[in-house]
């Protein structure tokens, strides 16, 4: 990682570039794996963000980490730069399951990993567990779930597993070596860790995530309340005044550019009009277990969303995917399986 | 040029067996083109034809032969369709010759179709002259095929030339047998004019064009003539000949064989097989019968996008100028939408018109599975003619049902009689009677034999002729005629998805198949249907009998897991892709099913 000082030089010049003056209520150091810094580097990068911006005094700062990259003193040493939440990709408890997805850690790993971070004083830690692997059960993955909760995090992600083309999972299937997904099964694990970690005291605050009490993730809440967001570095995602922006992810072409104090093209840039900040603020919206307010839609659009969405509204209702409560609507536990055929319905 | 020096003869010949190479080297041979002239096989001249390797549309070309004894001939080879569909078309070809070439491959004998238009060749007389094709491959065994000819047609080893189309080896010997053994055309020049029509096709700026053969009389430009069978009346705008190029010419004498220009608007006002006369001081008697090719294969042809109707009839239209036999009705279908009932001559002939639907109009279209026309009497003594499953009447109000039959002819290796027997019995053949043609070069195959049936035409529909060919490792081969309507025992059966019957699934069966056919039909679907929010039952139904039925369970998951700042714009496309996805989708009731869908139900055999 000989580019690493130069990734970090290039990132503070854009943190001075796009984020002076902006209020922070959190900061992820996420989507890659930003264990690979050191904890100087770490450092480097939040006296950027506190130079430049106003990150608040009660912010959430989220860390990354994946079990099998951490040596001990690092988990000590970046919560003493104020990094407060952690977020542990755990995966699977199973050996056969990780060498599956290609990980490199174990489940002895993992835990040790969890106990190193309680022991280094976080006291907000998230692990995420796949679901719908080939070759699982109810049964496998009520396991992997109990090994999960016995670590008593105060958030769970559980992700489906979902085939990529191109990747090598999605090539073992195709080629039989691998089963397909069972979507049956897949189904049926979900709707096992509902009630599992509803009785466990977890809040299913989102389609694929549970928080105790108070520990929801202010920053993804960002996301699916569709409020704005700055993304920095290489393959970095913003929302900004309603354009939907992304960074190159070429990391040459991301060090190139700023070695010459020049920004990037954006490899993406969409502006979102009216009908298509209404469409996805609802679609976000409704991952939510609070779904959206009629409220707040009109608040925010000056849009009744209610009579403009009548036929869709009803529909979904109709087909036991929608619930109508509190002035809002939000997704039945049918209509959180089947998400999506609710939300295709609310675009333009 | 005289009567007697005139030689009009065709080539039989089955597929691939070397009939558009040896029409080609017979034209460069004579000199009638020169060898960098030739475009390879010129008497196909559609696209279609060449990649097919058979020829739709008869032709006629005129070729000079300075024979060895120094006499100057006018050949006319007129050209003949290879495919069973167009046997009507091939009988008036035949009907308009001397003489017969019939070609038959070294490598692989006498075939079933070959032999039917030899039948028909000896019936009108036709002086046959037999050719062994491809003697130069090594795979050529010449014995046995000589063997064949010796025991099927009878001709001696010394009457049969041997030939390499490919290399021109042999062919200026079958040249001087051609002027040798063909007869002239007989025929008297001071009679009123009698021609037979046996091609035509429609140019935009001479109208028709009708290929005819003068028996009697002459025709010349500007003539008022007279269809003796369908009554139409045109004036000749033009005569001629193709040489292959077309030539005009003042006239048309007794024993010609050329083209007149009708200014004729469609094909089916002049119609092959009927008899040409003048409009007044005509002859009495036709050459021969005329009767219009009939249509024995119906299916319905319907736009994809059902926008495009319009497309689509006009494509019919332009099509049907050129094709008489092509029949065709509106009709309309809630799930298909406006498209047209159609009839062909048969499979080959509704493959070929799908395809240049697709190809020279690009169409994409949906074509329901192909049925028979049914005589269907009601018990209130009504008799109706249904070619759409839909039209059938309820059970009760039907007194009997008469479907067409054909007579078919197998020609297989020994080996496989018990294979063949057993495939036509479970298509309700009925055995005639089995002729030996000669021992075959390989032992184990045991001998070629001739096996003799009657079959619904309706069977032969199906997967027949695949089966036929992969039962018997590819060594059988088939050919049928119309023999007639028998009594029929069938049902309509019927496809409903969460009770709502789907009209364009409904077939005509025979009710002992009802379970099997059903099985399939619901089995396919729900392979093909997409789980949806709700269960869907699928059944098969004649009436009100249910023969089948198959559950499509609710669909219970559709999730995107992960969606973060990142996933957004990526997720979102996913969605729109799935709008757009349920857009195409055509709707059963409540259900949405997937185009392809309804086309693996279409095609399901």
């Amino acid at each position: 990682m000989d580019c690493l000082p130069d990734y970090v030089k290039c990132l503070r010049k854009e943190i001075k570039s796009r984020a002076s003056g902006l209020y922070f209520h959190s900061l992820y150091f996420g989507g890659g794996t930003p264990s690979l810094l050191s904890p100087s580097q770490v450092a480097d990068i939040l006296a950027g963000i506190r130079t430049a911006a106003h990150l608040l005094p009660d912010a959430e700062i989220t860390f990354e980490a994946n079990p099998g990259t951490l040596a001990l003193p690092y988990l000590p040493e970046i919560k003493s730069l104020g990094i407060n939440r952690l977020s542990l990709g755990i995966q699977s408890f199973s050996g056969a399951e990780l060498t599956m997805l290609g990980r490199l850690h174990n489940a002895a790993k993992a835990r040790q990993a969890y106990k190193q971070a309680r022991a280094a004083g976080f006291n907000n830690i998230s692990l995420d567990l796949i679901y719908g692997l080939p070759d699982s059960s109810v049964s496998s993955f009520k396991k992997n779930l109990a090994e999960a909760l016995a670590l008593a995090p105060e958030h769970i992600s559980l992700y489906g597993l979902t085939l990529e083309e191109d990747t090598p999972m999605y090539r073992q299937v195709q080629e039989g070596l691998l089963p397909e997904i069972n979507a049956e099964t897949a189904a049926d694990q979900y709707q096992a860790a509902e009630d599992i970690l509803a009785k466990a005291g977890y809040r299913h605050y989102e389609i694929s995530n549970w928080a105790k009490p108070g520990y929801e993730s202010r920053h993804n809440l960002t996301y699916w309340q569709n409020r704005p967001y700055l993304g920095l570095g290489a393959a970095g995602h913003s929302f900004l005044e309603n354009w939907r922006l992304a960074n190159t992810s070429s990391l040459d072409e991301y060090l190139n550019r700023w070695q010459n104090d020049l920004p990037p093209t954006p490899s993406e840039n969409i502006y979102l009009d009216l009908e298509n900040q209404l469409a996805e603020t609802i679609i976000l919206g409704l991952r939510l277990d609070k779904g959206i307010t009629a409220e707040d839609i009109e608040n925010r659009f000056g849009q009744h969303v209610m009579d403009k969405y009548f036929p869709v509204i009803q529909e979904c209702t109709g087909l036991g995917l929608l619930e109508k409560s509190d002035g809002g609507i939000s997704l039945t536990p049918r209509g959180r399986l089947l998400s999506n055929e609710v939300f295709w319905r609310f675009l333009p | 040029m005289s009567q007697s020096a005139t030689r009009n003869f065709c080539i039989i010949a089955h597929i691939d067996h070397g009939k558009s190479t040896l029409a080609d080297r017979l034209i460069e041979m004579t000199g009638t083109l020169r060898h960098d002239e030739m475009c390879e096989q010129v008497m196909d001249s559609m696209e279609l034809e060449r990649e097919r390797g058979i020829t739709i549309k008869a032709k006629a070309i005129r070729l000079r032969y300075l024979s060895k004894d120094s006499h100057e001939y006018r050949l006319n080879l007129i050209d003949t369709p290879g495919h069973v569909d167009f046997s009507y078309e091939v009988s008036r070809t035949i009907a308009a010759c001397e003489g017969a070439i019939l070609v038959i491959d070294a490598t692989q004998g006498i075939q079933a179709q070959t032999l039917a238009n030899v039948y028909l060749a000896i019936e009108y007389n036709l002086e046959i002259i037999p050719v062994i094709n491809k003697i130069d491959l090594p795979g050529a065994d010449i014995p046995r095929v000589m063997g064949e000819i010796k025991s099927v047609l009878g001709y001696d080893e010394d009457a049969v030339i041997q030939i390499s189309a490919k290399l021109g080896l042999g062919v200026p010997e079958l040249l001087e047998a051609i002027v040798a053994r063909v007869p002239a055309p007989k025929g008297d020049g001071k009679l009123p004019l009698r021609a037979l029509i046996f091609d035509s096709h429609y140019d935009p700026y001479k109208g028709v064009v009708a290929y005819l053969r003068v028996a009697d009389g002459n025709i010349n430009k500007g003539d008022d003539l007279r269809l003796m069978g369908q009554g139409t009346e045109f004036k000749v705008l033009e005569a001629g000949y193709f040489a292959p190029a077309q030539v005009a010419a003042l006239r048309l004498d007794v024993g010609d064989v050329g083209y007149v220009a009708t200014g004729l608007k469609s094909v089916g006002e002049c119609r092959v097989g009927d008899t040409v006369t003048l409009q007044h001081g005509g002859a009495i008697q036709p050459l021969i019968g005329y009767h219009p090719a009939k249509a024995m294969v119906f299916a319905g042809i319907y736009p994809t996008q059902t926008d495009d109707y319009h497309e689509l009839r006009e494509a019919m239209e332009k099509l049907s100028l050129n094709d008489a036999s092509l029949s065709y009705e509106p009709e309309s279908s809630p799930l298909l939408g406006h498209g047209f009932r159609c009839g062909f001559l048969g499979l080959l002939h509704l493959d070929i018109i799908v395809e240049r639907l697709e190809r020279e109009f690009n169409l994409s279209l949906v074509v329901t599975s192909p049925g028979v026309s049914l005589t269907v009497t009601r018990t209130s003594g009504e008799v109706l003619t249904v070619v759409n499953p839909n039209e059938m009447p309820l059970p009760h109000e039907i007194a009997s049902i008469e479907e067409p039959w054909v007579s078919v002819v197998i020609i297989t290796p020994s080996k496989y009689i018990g294979t063949v027997m057993d495939l036509v019995r479970e298509n309700y053949g009925v055995y005639k009677n089995t002729e030996y043609l000669g021992q075959l070069a390989m032992s184990e195959l045991g001998q070629r034999v001739q096996l003799h049936y009657d079959m619904p035409l309706r069977s032969i529909l199906t997967t027949f002729h695949d089966q036929l060919k992969s039962r018997t490792q590819g060594y059988a081969s088939l050919d049928y005629e119309f023999v007639g309507y028998r009594i029929a025992n069938l049902s309509k059966i019927d496809v409903l998805v969460n009770d709502v019957a789907v009209d364009a699934f409904s077939r005509i069966i025979p009710p002992d198949k009802a379970h099997e056919i059903g099985e399939a039909l619901v089995k396919k679907l729900k392979e093909m249907i997409p789980r949806q929010l709700y269960q869907v039952t699928l059944q098969a139904a004649i009436g009100s009998k249910i023969v089948a039925r198959a559950d499509i369970s609710a669909k219970r998951k559709d999730v995107i897991a992960k969606c973060y700042g990142g996933d957004i714009t990526r997720k979102r496309k996913l969605l729109d892709k799935q709008k757009e996805g349920k857009k195409k989708m055509r709707q059963i009731g409540k259900v949405e099913v997937p185009k392809e869908a309804f086309l693996s139900v279409l095609k399901l055999q």
